[in-house]
């Protein structure tokens, strides 16, 4: 068996750990690219949102290199995310390729280990919960990975690039919970930062930081979201950030906090989830609003995403009863990096001048 | 000899520039169409602009601005290159520090600025779409051999108006065609043209805006006096066009420049730049799968800025030192 999935921005590290522990050989495919887009749009129905396109891109790409067992996210509570591998098992069908496609349904954890994963795998579920535990691990050092990037880009923007690769070879190498712990303390000391940019952290020079808050794989794949992270860090600005794999991890296990609380907060201004992750969006922003007093929030989506878009005017509404600007994106396949470039510019540029007049005010 | 600011406002249609003093105001303006050749546009432009100063001042401080910003920060070695989005606030809210809201509509997009207290605090700009912008208004100008000076003030003169599909611009083509066919006065027709273009403005850029009082009206399509009143109507309020709106993109970047030179020396490359020549080349690299398209600049043979890599490959490979300070970090 030659096991693929598609590509998760830094936590695909995680992932492939996963299915690697459960004794299967991992065949995936290349990044993203322009290619898998075009590739992914080509067997797509026109207005499927941008995550379904390029999910498919990555799958093909993957078959090509002689992955045969595909393994999709699946669940059908969220939005019509729950239904892309029926649809991708479809354009699949037509290209004629021999493979067998897994929806991975999440929502049962009992399911999971004792159904799912042992059916497809042919491993015993102690293996399935060891395994678990140490995507958990790993999950945690891919998301500290990118606290830590974009961290260092704020200050050091080369600097934090020439330490991008070496820092992913530590991720990738280390498999065992020890070897992980290990690595993460090894990534804390490669950045060496001191603290967050959130206000005057640390006696750093104060700088600026927004909440990047969304849909979960825009936020996650890097390349669907055209490096938003590294683009802020350009201008001098942290990124925060809540959605990761492990915190997905932890909410399927009903044990993530930030779920909660966003689920709480939320109700402010949305009074029951209209779908997908609008709950969670909204949550998310009041707490780096009012816990994290970021400067910016940053909301990305893709083009045609119903929850977001509703997610959307409770945000404006935040914006307006906080003070906090708030900068949305949507993303599809014609999403021109100019364009953008110039948005990303504006909005710390402006943020830059709030900052400076309110801080000439203060003295 | 005095010491003046130079702003250069490159769009997708039509180029800009002026040359302003210590207190804004402007001594030279320059407004011409981009016609596809930034460069040449913008030696043109450098040329006017000299006469028109005839050796009277110093440049003290160049800024560049609009969607060839960075070509032509590059050619003009400008002190500055910013955004279109924050030269039209810094500009807006220098003449008219009480404004609070900035409508903009040029050649190939549209925008909204909220100002409070002077200072930029929120913007759109449209995504997806460019209907109802200053080309789409050229286009059905030249399609009813009407002057798109004339446009607006036949808008001012319709009896009644007629109500124009105006979401998608081929649409409204096709429903400007059939009302005409229907016998509806053209005076009638281009009014609604007008409204269609501001509720299409009102329903994606500026939705969701705080849009308060005093209102501001720049960029080329402020001068068509049919979309203006469509503005007041729709928002039941006074909608100002400042004086220069045409070049007001221009004047904020100069004002920029003025701040970015504050205590040292311009690069500004001078007036003669026009006469140095310029080229532009575009490749596409293999590198990987993204196949990104890389553009060069050359300055007499000599290549000094490269763009448009989403990799850094090609435009981190030539110093730092020949270009322009796009971002200032905090």
């Amino acid at each position: 068996m030659k096991a693929t999935f598609p590509h998760f921005g830094y936590d695909t590290y995680a992932l492939k750990t996963f299915v690697e522990d459960l004794g299967a050989e991992v065949v995936l495919g290349p990044p993203a690219s322009k290619r898998t887009v075009e590739l992914g749009v080509e067997h797509s129905p026109e207005l499927i949102c941008m995550p379904f396109k390029i999910t498919l891109g990555n799958l093909i790409e993957a078959m090509e290199q002689g992955a045969d067992t595909l393994l999709m996210a699946a669940g059908a509570r969220k939005c019509r995310f729950g239904y892309y591998h029926y649809l991708q098992e479809q354009a699949l069908a037509r290209l004629g390729m021999r493979y067998k496609l897994v929806p991975v349904a999440q929502y049962s954890p009992y399911a999971f280990v004792f159904q799912l994963i042992p059916s497809v795998f042919h491993v015993s579920p102690v293996r399935v919960v060891r395994a678990i535990a140490i995507m958990l691990e790993k999950s945690l050092l891919t998301q500290e990975f990118r606290v830590l990037l974009n961290r260092k880009r704020a200050v050091d923007f080369r600097e934090a690039e020439r330490l991008k690769k070496p820092a992913l070879e530590m991720v990738e190498q280390a498999r065992s919970v020890k070897a992980i712990r290990r690595a993460r303390r090894g990534l804390d000391r490669m950045f060496s930062c001191n603290g967050s940019a959130a206000p005057g952290h640390n006696g750093r020079k104060p700088g600026l930081a927004v909440g990047l808050v969304g849909e979960i794989y825009m936020m996650i794949e890097q390349f669907a979201n055209q490096e938003i992270e590294k683009e802020l860090g350009r201008l001098g600005v942290e990124v925060l950030f809540e959605r990761s794999l492990h915190h997905h991890l932890l909410h399927l296990l009903r044990l993530d906090r930030s779920y909660f609380r966003s689920q709480r907060l939320a109700r402010r201004y949305l009074r029951e989830c209209p779908g997908g992750e609008a709950m969670r969006t909204v949550g998310e922003s009041i707490h780096f609003v009012e816990r994290k007093k970021v400067d910016g929030l940053v909301h990305i989506f893709p083009f045609t995403c119903m929850p977001e878009n509703i997610a959307l005017e409770a945000l404006q509404q935040l914006s307006e009863d906080s003070g906090v600007p708030v900068l949305s994106l949507s993303f599809d396949e014609h999403t021109s990096r100019t364009g953008l470039l110039t948005r990303l510019e504006a909005f710390v540029d402006l943020l830059k001048r709030k900052k400076r007049v309110q801080g000439s005010s203060r003295n | 000899m005095s010491k003046v600011l130079l702003g250069i406002d490159v769009g997708s249609i039509s180029t800009k520039g002026v040359v302003i003093d210590p207190e804004f105001r402007v001594l030279a303006s320059s407004y011409l169409r981009t016609q596809g050749s930034p460069i040449k546009s913008i030696k043109l432009l450098l040329r006017e602009l000299g006469r028109q100063m005839d050796g009277k001042a110093v440049i003290a401080g160049a800024g560049t601005t609009g969607s060839a910003r960075r070509l032509a920060g590059v050619v003009v070695q400008a002190d500055i290159v910013k955004n279109e989005i924050i030269a039209h606030a810094v500009a807006a809210g220098q003449y008219y520090p009480e404004a609070c809201t900035v409508l903009e509509i040029g050649g190939q997009d549209s925008k909204i600025i909220i100002l409070r207290d002077g200072i930029p605090v929120d913007f759109a700009m449209n995504t997806v779409c460019a209907a109802g912008t200053g080309s789409f208004l050229d286009h059905q100008a030249a399609r009813l051999s009407i002057p798109i000076e004339q446009f607006g003030d036949m808008a001012l003169k319709a009896e009644s108006r007629v109500n124009i599909a105006g979401r998608c611009t081929v649409f409204a083509e096709s429903d400007m065609i059939h009302k005409a066919q229907l016998g509806i006065a053209t005076n009638d027709i281009i009014a609604g043209l007008c409204d269609a273009i501001v509720r299409n403005y009102m329903n994606t850029v500026a939705r969701g805006k705080d849009i308060r009082p005093k209102i501001l009206f720049q960029g080329g399509v402020a001068a068509n006096v049919g979309v203006r009143s469509a503005f007041e109507r729709t928002l039941e309020q006074k909608v100002v066009v400042p004086e220069h709106f045409l070049v007001m993109g221009a004047i904020g970047a100069a004002i920029l420049a003025g701040e970015e030179t504050e205590g040292r020396e311009s690069r500004f490359a001078g007036f003669e730049t026009a006469d140095v020549a310029f080229e532009t080349r575009a490749f596409e690299c293999d590198g990987c799968p993204n196949r990104c398209e890389v553009v060069e600049i050359v300055r007499e043979g000599e290549v000094i800025d490269r763009y448009g890599d989403r990799c850094g490959k090609w435009s981190e490979d030539l110093s730092k030192s020949s270009q322009p300070e796009t971002v200032s970090q905090t």
